[in-house]
């Protein structure tokens, strides 16, 4: 006898669940929950099974007894196997991916008050290298399992489906849940895109039910304590008097004493709001944001102001869905400026302390050093960052349109017209100043006002056609294939100018002198074709299979077009009956294997240019002239790499523990590498871009969880950990290419060389100091008598016992990769209460700290550093670490004295919350949540620097250069929802 | 597919330029621009030259790798010579744009530019490829030859240096017959006049006596300066004895002069001569005693090149005292460089100078048509040629009587006065086979010092160039 049932399903908190589906089993028979949670279902016999599923909720089957009325409570899974995974151009059930993919969840991105998104990703993802910069609004550097190229290792950002360069231009509360995609079987489908792996983030968008606003707001403060030890002036004075230089102020000057990084460095504020209103029936939903977010640098007049905006709606009408989402953000940046070419804190070890940091008396106010006077000239790093002004805006349009329609079942067709627009705007006025009115004095001044405004504006366009067919044989064999055309155009332009004025600091407009004006635009097109099949056999069996095809106009018509193939497979053991009355909840094992490409390179590399900017005298005036550029290859190609990935999954007790592991093999061939044309060519560019290079890259990553529970108190634990090693295979015709330049002409820090990693440390090994003329004579054997190296000098080893100290003597010193990098996720709740804690470390990852250089090294020249220069060698002084000052030039030459361990351990977020959620503010709010929580709190380091994070991309990996700090910063914050 | 051909916005293409007159120019104009460069008259030439020649002492300051010219301790891994290397093609390479795309510049229809113009810009750049090829067969001997092609990415084996001489010779006869005459034609580019000199110098080199002396005597409109001294000076330049000269001007800007010692590009328009070699300066060498011993009392050529304690400078102003002459370590010396310095005018040099770099003066001509007259002509003529550079220099003539080899004596004697600091001495005694013995005691080897080594990164970066092409003793 059949009868119909009805009842509401909710969660465990009581809410009422709407679309939530219900299956009898072995039946096409099934219902899903309305907007309240109800249900009816009909036509049901008693005995009968019914499934009721529900994305992040444990499905339960329930047996239909007596009862007319069944409610049923669903358990919130914490790892579900039902978690659908976002991946390129579509979605999977967790259960059948196959491939590398990591997520991280909305929560996880807004518990840290950052403001870029890609910070708050770090340590969240095992492989997913973040490295951020320290200046508020700076994008920070993301790799995706190491190095693996020459050129550019960023890897693609896309946001609902539109490529962006980085993800500045959205808010992180807009972020409903980030993808990592890291191995062939999902990023080859981005076929010439898709080496560096690819970061998918998908945006909030309204959820079916009643309407719910929620406010979120923190404020706080940030902060750095951090300090290099420098001298003071009667130490820096006896260290003057030790290079033999003697400063020639008058007396009294010498009772000042100024510490420039107190000067620089200050407590920021930092506040956000951020309001949303989601809301959605089975018909149509809709996501609104708005936010502000005001972030002050701990280094003074730096700081970031962002307004964002966001509309996200779909509609369904028929057979037809369409739906957009698009967001606005105005950015504001004051940033760090340089003097010199050298950091604001280079310059605030390196200035003299007796010097005062103001001085009425001067131009502009401040005071700086004048070379006669002082015999040094480290600027004043509180005039160069606040006497000028200087603004990067910018403005951010990303959004798509888009529109669905089921042609039959089971086969949609997909339109969708993407947009990533920016402008971005830099002024920087400089008015005129004069740091030292001593009478002839110029070492830094400036008699007119300048100002210089760069403008640029680009737009990407991308147009992606697509057809899916999803179809179920015989109940077993689950098929998915998809058809994709994909079209990518990018134009941007770009005009600057500067111009001076020597009448007045008045007009913050170019002024009448020294004008200059310069303007390019850029463009790329890319085409793309795109299949894809996915097929299960019972959800047991796991077979993908891709192909793309990419043409691109940075390449010529020899070699346009690419092709990237990729398959994978997996085995859901714990499908098997032989694991079903075990607690192996889950066990899969996959494996992948693909094609990708970079196509990261400039525009028009393979056209042959011409090019100008010679000169020559000709009668009184001057001969402009152009050449040919000569360097273009016209045979250029993607760089392409072959991915390797070997995965496997396992839970246990119903997922209460869980634990990933992958292991990767990546080979990029073909990488372009600029290589010296033959001399006797003469060409202008000197150089030829082939493909050439080879480079393998690969680790391993691990991710555990665990969760439990102990009547009102909930708690997990999750760990991840991954390792990246690269070996350089080949280099084409070079046998290596030195990197990152030293300061002060003293070589290159990093090398390149066939069989070893990327961009690694090379220089001399030192070996204590020689502490007589002995000592010396036994090194240099082959060059007695010389004078240049003496006792109180550094000792290098002879590596190639030539008898000598040369550039031969260089050796690998380290690299800059680390061990493994892992990051710890703690979250505990008790009652109302919750806990977090969360910790991101390095471990076994070298610096090298050119801070050091500045602080020890006793540059021959006079500027300030550390008071361990005054315990330098001399005679009645036998030092065995600091060398004599002034000392032999070879003294400062890039060695293992300034290599440092970088290893850290970070208390990257501590959380206490409480949420209220009965009781008195019943009337006003469903939920009020209120919070502390504080950042970079605690590291754990034997680095001397101020901050172990640090570092830009490729060659200046892991280079130290006077690097803006990490802040502290604690925060109160409040989230509410009506 | 047509859809993603896509041209770079920002530059020009190859394709359409060479349509006008103004383009032809300019790619002629980038030819002259590694002549400035600081790896040739720039800063390089000078320490390289006047170092291995012996006219000058290094003071005890001077840079290592100047002092490797002075003590002959170069080898191929020099970054100045393969900088000197690099340069010069570069430059040939350039002026291979213009004469490689002949056949588009011909193609200019007649009224968009004349046939005379076409004939006159191919035969600067030939005239420039040809300097280029000097600086470097002199120096290397057996060179890559590259002639008209540009731009391609293979390298080109060692022609014999014989192979190198024979295109000089064509480009400066065709150079002698198409260019301007220097009253026509803007001041600093190549002119006819000078491509029938450097004419003339390539075949006394080559022994060729006759040709040389017939391309000398085409010249017309050439004296000497009655100040000797006006051939060093930024405001006399391109007087009546210049030929040929590469060109400085600090008021153009000198924003790039360190920009690149090779390339070329920018405002590179100061050499740092002055500087280098000031007194009042770096002071890094001075003339060395054995050029100061040559000079003959009373000749006015010694105030014309050197400066003593008691001149004046700074237009009178200023005297010099002893202690201005102290190298390091507080030897005096007896003397220091005047000529291309900047004291005449100004109390300092500032690092830039702007004075021309005289490569072919008129007095050198007359010289070296003095040394033709004696191998193939009369010796009288040879005489009365050197006589007029003497009474220029207010010292008595020589007798017409002289032998032959008191006339080749006589020759070697002026051109080391003469020509003092000027780089011609060392290729003049490779050239009259009197370089060992006139640099005995120095660490000059016969048979290896002639020439420079082919640079390591030639070798390292052309398959067809290795290091069995390397030049003998390297």
């Amino acid at each position: 006898q059949t009868k119909t049932i009805k009842g509401t399903v909710s969660d465990a908190k009581g809410l009422p669940l709407p679309g939530v589906s219900l299956v009898v089993v072995g039946t096409s028979n099934g219902a899903s929950t309305d907007f309240d949670g109800n249900y009816s279902l009909q036509n049901v016999n008693v005995g009968a099974q019914i499934t009721v599923s529900y994305i992040g909720m444990l499905t339960q089957t329930i047996t239909v007894g007596s009862e007319n009325t069944v409610n049923i409570t669903l358990e919130e899974s914490v790892e579900s196997l039902e978690t659908i995974v976002v991946v390129g151009y579509g979605a999977q059930s967790r259960a059948t991916v196959t491939g590398a993919v990591s997520t991280v969840k909305s929560e996880d991105i807004a518990a840290l008050p950052v403001t870029n998104a890609e910070s708050a990703l770090q340590g969240r993802a095992p492989g997913l290298t973040v490295v951020n910069t320290g200046v508020p609004g700076s994008n920070p550097l993301v790799l995706i399992r190491g190095l693996g190229t020459f050129g550019n290792n960023t890897p693609l950002f896309v946001i609902d489906g539109v490529i962006v360069g980085n993800l500045s231009g959205i808010s992180p509360n807009d972020i409903e849940n980030v993808s990592v995609l890291k191995d062939a079987s999902t990023t080859a489908i981005y076929g010439a895109r898709g080496s560096n792996g690819v970061v998918l983030v998908t945006t909030k968008s309204g959820k079916i039910g009643k309407g719910q606003l929620s406010f979120n707001s923190y404020a706080g403060f940030q902060t750095n304590t951090e300090r290099y030890d420098t001298m003071n002036t009667i130490q820096y004075l006896q260290h003057a008097a030790n290079l033999g230089v003697f400063p020639n102020r008058p007396l009294s000057t010498y009772r000042i004493n100024t510490n420039y990084q107190d000067e620089i460095f200050r407590t920021g504020i930092m506040q956000n709001y951020d309001v949303n209103y989601s809301a959605g029936t089975e018909k149509s939903t809709q996501f609104f944001s708005g936010g502000y977010m005001k972030q002050d640098g701990i280094i003074i007049n730096t700081g970031f102001e962002r307004y964002s905006f966001r509309a996200n709606s779909s509609f369904n009408i028929g057979k037809l869905k369409v739906g957009e989402s698009m967001s606005i953000a105005f950015g504001k940046q004051n940033p760090e400026l340089q003097g010199g070419g050298r950091t604001l804190i280079t310059h605030a070890i390196k200035a003299a302390p007796y010097l005062p940091v103001y001085n009425p008396n001067n131009e502009g106010g401040f005071q700086g050093p004048s070379s006669s006077a002082d015999g040094q000239d480290a600027e004043n790093p509180v005039r160069i960052q606040t006497h000028a002004t200087s603004v990067n805006k910018t403005l951010g349009i990303i959004g798509n349109i888009y529109a669905e329609l089921e042609l039959m079942k089971g086969l949609n067709f997909k339109s969708q017209v993407g947009l990533d627009y920016f402008t971005f705007d830099s002024n920087t006025f400089t008015p005129s100043f004069n740091d030292d009115s001593v009478e002839g004095s110029t070492t830094h001044a400036q008699n007119f006002a300048s100002y210089n405004r760069n403008h640029s504006q680009g737009q990407t366009i991308i147009f992606t056609n697509s057809l899916t067919y999803n179809t179920t044989i015989a109940e077993i064999h689950n098929i998915e294939i998809l058809a994709l055309a994909e079209k990518n155009d990018r134009k941007s332009n770009n005009f600057g100018g500067g111009a001076r004025n020597l009448i007045t600091n008045e007009l913050v407009q170019f002024g009448p002198t020294n004008q200059s004006i310069g303007s390019s635009s850029n463009e790329t097109k890319r085409l793309g074709y795109l299949g894809r099949l996915n097929y299960n056999y019972d959800n047991k069996y796991i077979l993908s299979a891709s192909i793309r095809r990419d043409a691109s106009s940075r390449f010529g018509a020899n070699n346009r077009w690419g092709t990237f193939p990729s398959a994978s497979l997996g085995w859901n053991v714990s499908k098997e009956k032989f694991l079903e009355s075990t607690n192996i909840s889950n066990l899969k094992v996959r494996a992948s294997y693909g094609i990708t490409g970079n196509d990261n390179i400039g525009d028009y590399l393979y056209n042959a240019t011409l090019t100008g900017g010679f000169e020559y005298p000709i009668g009184e005036g001057n001969g402009p002239g152009v050449t040919a550029n000569g360097g273009s290859n016209p045979d250029l190609k993607w760089e392409e790499t072959t991915m390797l990935n070997i995965g496997l999954d396992l839970g246990i007790n119903n997922q209460q523990f869980t634990a990933s592991l992958e292991y990767y093999r990546n080979q990029s061939d073909d990488l372009l590498l600029s290589l010296p044309a033959p001399l006797s060519n003469g060409i202008n560019a000197g150089n030829i871009t082939a493909n050439v290079g080879s480079v393998e890259t690969n680790g391993f990553e691990l991710a555990l969880g665990f969760n439990d529970n102990e009547g009102d108190f909930t708690w997990s634990a999750n760990l991840n950990l991954g390792t990246s090693t690269n070996n350089v295979l080949s280099l084409g015709t070079l046998e290596s290419f030195e990197g990152a330049a030293m300061k002060d002409g003293k070589g290159n820090i990093s090398r390149t060389v066939v069989g070893e990693s990327l961009f690694h440390f090379y220089g001399l090994v030192s070996d204590g100091i020689y502490q007589n003329q002995a000592e010396v004579d036994a090194v240099f054997t082959a060059n007695p008598g010389q004078t240049t190296v003496q006792p109180g000098d550094v000792r290098y080893l002879d590596l190639n016992n030539d008898g000598d100290i040369t550039s031969e003597d260089r050796t690998i010193l380290a690299d800059p990769y680390p061990d493994f990098t892992y990051g710890l996720n703690l979250s505990a709740n008790y009652k109302n209460f919750d806990l977090n804690c969360y910790i991101t470390g390095i471990q076994g990852i070298d610096i090298y700290n050119t801070n050091k250089y500045d602080l020890e090294a006793g540059a021959n020249r006079l500027f300030n550093g550390s008071p361990i220069l005054l315990d330098s060698w001399t005679p009645s002084n036998p030092s065995t670490t600091q060398p004599r000052v002034p000392g032999a030039p070879q003294n400062h030459n890039v060695s293992d004295r300034y290599v440092e361990d970088g290893s850290f351990t970070r208390l990257k977020n501590i959380s206490i919350g409480y949420t209220f959620t009965d009781g008195i503010f019943d009337n006003y709010f469903s939920k009020l949540r209120l919070y502390a929580s504080g950042q970079n709190l605690i590291t754990i380091t034997d680095y001397t620097g101020l901050d172990p994070e640090i570092g830009q991309g490729n060659q200046e990996f892991g280079i130290d250069r006077g690097n803006y700090p990490q802040p502290k910063s604690v925060i109160l914050g409040l989230q509410v929802s009506f | 597919d047509k859809d993603l051909e896509l041209s770079n916005p920002n530059q020009l293409s190859p394709e359409t330029f060479f349509s006008n007159e103004a383009q032809v120019q300019s790619a002629v104009n980038a030819a002259y621009a590694n002549l400035q460069t600081v790896a040739l008259y720039g800063r390089l030439i000078w320490y390289m030259m006047d170092n291995m020649s012996h006219e000058q002492s290094g003071n005890g300051q001077q840079e290592a790798d100047k002092v490797t010219f002075a003590d002959f301790s170069f080898d191929s891994s020099n970054g100045q010579i393969a900088e000197y290397w690099d340069s010069c093609y570069r430059g040939i390479n350039k002026a291979n744009f213009v004469i490689g795309n002949k056949d588009i510049i011909d193609a200019i229809p007649e009224s968009a530019m004349s046939a005379t113009k076409k004939a006159k810009f191919i035969a600067e750049a030939k005239f420039l490829r040809a300097q280029y090829y000097w600086l470097l067969v002199n120096r290397f001997g057996n060179i890559p030859l590259r002639n008209g092609d540009f731009s391609q990415p293979e390298g080109k084996p060692i022609s014999p240096k014989a192979d190198i001489i024979a295109l000089i010779i064509e480009d400066l006869t065709e150079a002698s017959a198409n260019l301007l005459a220097k009253s026509e034609e803007e001041l600093g580019r190549a002119n006819k006049g000078a491509a029938q000199a450097f004419l003339g110098k390539v075949l006394l080199y080559e022994k060729q006596y006759g040709p040389a002396l017939d391309s000398f005597e085409k010249m017309s409109g050439y004296d000497l300066e009655s100040d000797y001294f006006n051939n060093f000076k930024e405001e006399t330049e391109h007087g009546i004895e210049s030929v040929w000269e590469i060109q400085y001007n600090l008021s153009l800007g000198t924003g790039s002069k360190w920009g690149g010692p090779v390339v070329g590009a920018g405002q590179n328009h100061a050499t740092f001569r002055g500087q280098d070699y000031g007194v009042l300066n770096w002071f890094n060498v001075y003339p060395s005693d054995d050029l100061v011993a040559e000079f003959e009392p009373g000749d006015n050529r010694f105030q014309g090149s050197f400066y003593v304690v008691g001149d004046t400078y700074n237009k009178g102003r200023n005297t010099f005292v002893e202690s201005d002459f102290a190298e390091n370590g507080g030897n005096i010396r007896p003397v220091a460089w005047k000529k291309y310095q900047n004291y005449y005018k100004q109390v300092d040099e500032v690092q830039e100078s702007g004075i021309n770099a005289k490569v072919i003066r008129y007095a050198d001509v007359l010289l070296m048509m003095a040394e033709c007259e004696n191998e193939v002509g009369s010796q009288a003529t040879a005489v009365g040629l050197i006589n007029r550079v003497r009474t220029r220099a207010e010292l008595a003539g020589l007798p017409a009587t002289l032998s032959k080899t008191e006339v080749f004596n006589a020759i070697v004697h002026e051109r080391k006065v003469e020509l003092n600091g000027e780089q011609v001495r060392f290729d003049d005694m490779i050239r009259w086979g009197i370089v060992a013995q006139e640099l005995s005691g120095t660490n000059f080897q016969a048979g290896k010092h002639e020439l420079w080594p082919i640079p390591d990164r030639e070798i390292a970066t052309n398959p067809n160039v290795t290091d069995a092409d390397q030049n003998p003793g390297y």
